[in-house]
């Protein structure tokens, strides 16, 4: 009885000491792997940061109006955001790399599924990041033109506008990386569609004088009112 | 020749069949089959009248008129000589025309006569447009003549214009020239205007004819470059202006977008010239330099009020963005104010047009929305010049006009700081 006890302690002791032998070197390869990633990540963030300074990407998101919403956010700079996304993109990458090459059971196939996702990742990001400009650039140019031109509630017509891409960005990121593909379809279906259906209802039933005023004064008044003010030129 | 990539081949064809020739008057056409007619005879008159001995062409640039602008200049072409009086010139007046393949552009119209004064080796031109209703022999020749004989390299108009035409020229446009390039030209934006062969070599070599700023306006652009490049500049008294027909014409948004966007764009091109120069020199101007008709009814101005009010409200946080805080501070008050007591000081109109002039240049949001976001802020300065001036003289509109200049000359040093400050 007792010796069966030692064997099986034996037994275990061995065991354990192999697999330490064989787990060791994975460990040392994994942890060669991240600290190779970590440097790799660091030169490819230090590179793309030098190339968005040459092109001027903060004018052109500060241009765009990207940039206020980033402070709102607390985020930093356009290029400075790019470049850190480059940098944990590409270490993360490789620490799942090396996590695999730990071959512990179950993970493998999880890993697979997330590196999968990471071009659909990349693209959604990309689609909010051009949601955003447009839907800033398209808002500001409709606030300015409404308050020229008189408009009542430019405010309102800016926000709608902003609010529609914004809704068909966010809809098309969530489309991308696969999550709830008929959910965020339905939803978003829901929320356009009733969106419509209320401006519809507003304009033509509960406004429908504030809707004949609105083309009486585009399709006649408005060629008066803009010979009240002087020639400019 | 860079220029003969995009003339025409048979345009190109008519020029080599003229040869070379002293004077060049350019027309750019675009639908004016009704006015193209009398702005022709006027001409021709004026070359027969006055330029006898000089060879000299007529050139039409049509921007695609679907109307038969065309067919006119072709038939005055064949009807000429019945109807000059006895006129006659010891050289033909040659005539050419040519159709460009864009949307009508005054750039693109202006780069064809330039090229063709380059090709034909013009001496002196003219660019005359035919919308305007009252071009008379006497105007043509006044802008030819100067370039021809006296040696300048641009000739601008003088007009007489009404008291209440021509205000974003006369509040903003023409001080603020004045004051950031240190010339005294009053009409920078018009519709006709002479130039030297030598300026028309050298516009022509620059590349920004397919710039947004120049295809539109290119007028300002070309007398800037004169300015840049140390080039005589003058201009001439032509008298009376006919008002645009009511319903043509740029609107106010569509002036300001298209005279200030340009001016700041050549701001920002010409930077070297400007930056370091101070005070203005008058032009050698033949005629008196300005004058102000007595007419005009001053327009009705709440509507304006309320535009600038409503602009300034609704557009805070955009003229945060380019508005020093304190300035912006200021407008809001002013925005508050009571109607009937508004007043736009003008240290603070010129404050505020040199800190949207500085931001375009930081580029703190989309320049053209940038430029829009002005017009408001215009409307409440034509405002407060309508109630002061509803029943001013035309010589104390002038009177305050000029302390408006010396105003712009006075802060120009705050436009270099703001301008040349790190964004």
């Amino acid at each position: 009885m007792k010796e069966v006890i030692i064997e099986g302690l034996r037994q275990a002791y061995s065991n354990l000491v192999r697999m330490f032998a064989e787990f060791l070197p994975r460990l040392l390869v994994m942890l060669v792997i991240v600290v190779v990633g970590l440097i790799v990540a660091y030169l490819l963030k230090t590179i793309l940061r030098a190339v968005l300074h040459v092109t001027r990407l903060d004018r052109l998101s500060e241009e765009a109006g990207a940039s206020r919403f980033l402070r709102m956010a607390a985020l930093p700079s356009m290029t400075e955001l790019l470049s850190r996304s480059l940098f944990w993109v590409t270490w993360s990458g490789f620490i799942l790399i090396g996590i695999s090459v730990l071959g512990v059971a179950g993970l493998q196939e999880q890993i697979s599924r997330l590196f999968l996702l990471l071009p659909a990742i990349f693209v959604a990001i990309l689609i909010l990041f051009l949601g955003l400009v447009t839907a800033n650039f398209l808002s500001r140019a409709a606030l300015l033109a409404a308050v020229n031109a008189g408009y009542p509630s430019p405010k309102l017509l800016s926000w709608s506008i902003r609010f529609v891409i914004w809704a068909l960005a966010v809809s098309m990121a969530l489309e991308q990386v696969g999550v709830a593909r008929q959910t965020v379809l339905a939803a978003f279906s829901i929320v356009f569609g009733a969106f419509m259906f209320g401006m519809a209802l507003a304009f033509g039933l509960g406004g429908r004088e504030l809707a004949r005023e609105f083309l009486e004064r585009n399709l006649t008044e408005k060629k008066r009112e803009k010979h009240e003010e002087p020639q400019p030129l | 020749m860079a220029e003969e990539s995009f003339l025409a081949d048979d345009f190109l064809r008519q020029l080599m069949s003229v040869g070379e020739v002293d004077l060049l008057v350019g027309i750019p056409s675009y639908n004016n089959a009704s006015t193209l007619g009398q702005t022709l005879q006027s001409v021709e008159e004026s070359l027969l009248q006055n330029f006898v001995r000089e060879r000299a062409a007529i050139l039409n640039v049509d921007g695609g008129s679907t109307d038969e602008t065309l067919q006119v200049f072709e038939q005055s072409a064949e009807q000429r000589g019945a109807s000059h009086k006895g006129l006659t010139s010891l050289r033909t007046i040659h005539r050419i025309s040519c159709q460009y393949d864009k949307s009508p552009s005054q750039g693109w119209a202006l780069r064809n006569i330039v090229a063709a004064a380059d090709l034909l080796r013009a001496r002196a031109c003219a660019v005359i447009s035919p919308a305007t209703a009252n071009v008379t022999p006497l105007w043509v020749a006044n802008l030819l003549r100067p370039v021809h004989r006296e040696g300048l390299d641009f000739v601008a108009p003088l007009y007489v214009r009404s008291r209440f035409q021509g205000l974003l020229a006369r509040d903003l446009l023409y001080p603020m020239t004045r004051a950031v390039f240190g010339q005294r030209i009053r009409e920078l934006y018009a519709d006709e205007w002479g130039f030297s062969g030598r300026l028309a070599s050298q516009c022509l070599e620059k590349d920004v004819w397919h710039e947004e700023p120049v295809r539109v306006r290119p007028q300002a652009w070309m007398a800037i470059t004169a300015i840049g490049g140390g080039l005589k500049c003058g201009q001439y008294f032509l008298g009376p202006k006919g008002a645009a027909p009511a319903g043509t014409g740029p609107d106010i948004v569509e002036a300001i977008r298209q005279t200030v966007g340009n001016f700041f764009w050549c701001m920002e091109t010409n930077q070297a010239y400007w930056l370091s120069r101070s005070n203005s020199q008058p032009v050698s101007t033949f005629g008196p330099d300005h004058e102000l008709s007595s007419d005009g009814i001053p327009p009705s101005p709440e509507k304006i009020f309320e535009l600038f009010r409503t602009g300034v409200t609704e557009l805070e946080p955009i003229l945060a963005s380019i508005l020093a805080p304190d300035t912006h501070a200021q407008i809001k008050a002013i925005a508050l104010s009571d109607r009937t007591k508004f007043h736009f000081a003008m240290e603070l109109w010129v404050k505020t047009l040199y800190e949207f002039a500085a931001s375009y240049h930081h580029t703190v949001l989309n320049r053209d929305h940038l430029v829009q976001a002005l017009v408001p802020l215009y409307r409440g300065k034509l405002y407060s010049f309508l109630l002061e001036h509803a029943n001013s003289s035309g010589e104390e509109m002038e009177a305050q006009s000029e302390i408006l200049c010396q105003e712009f000359e006075r802060q120009k040093p705050y436009l270099v700081e703001r301008w040349t400050a790190k964004s």
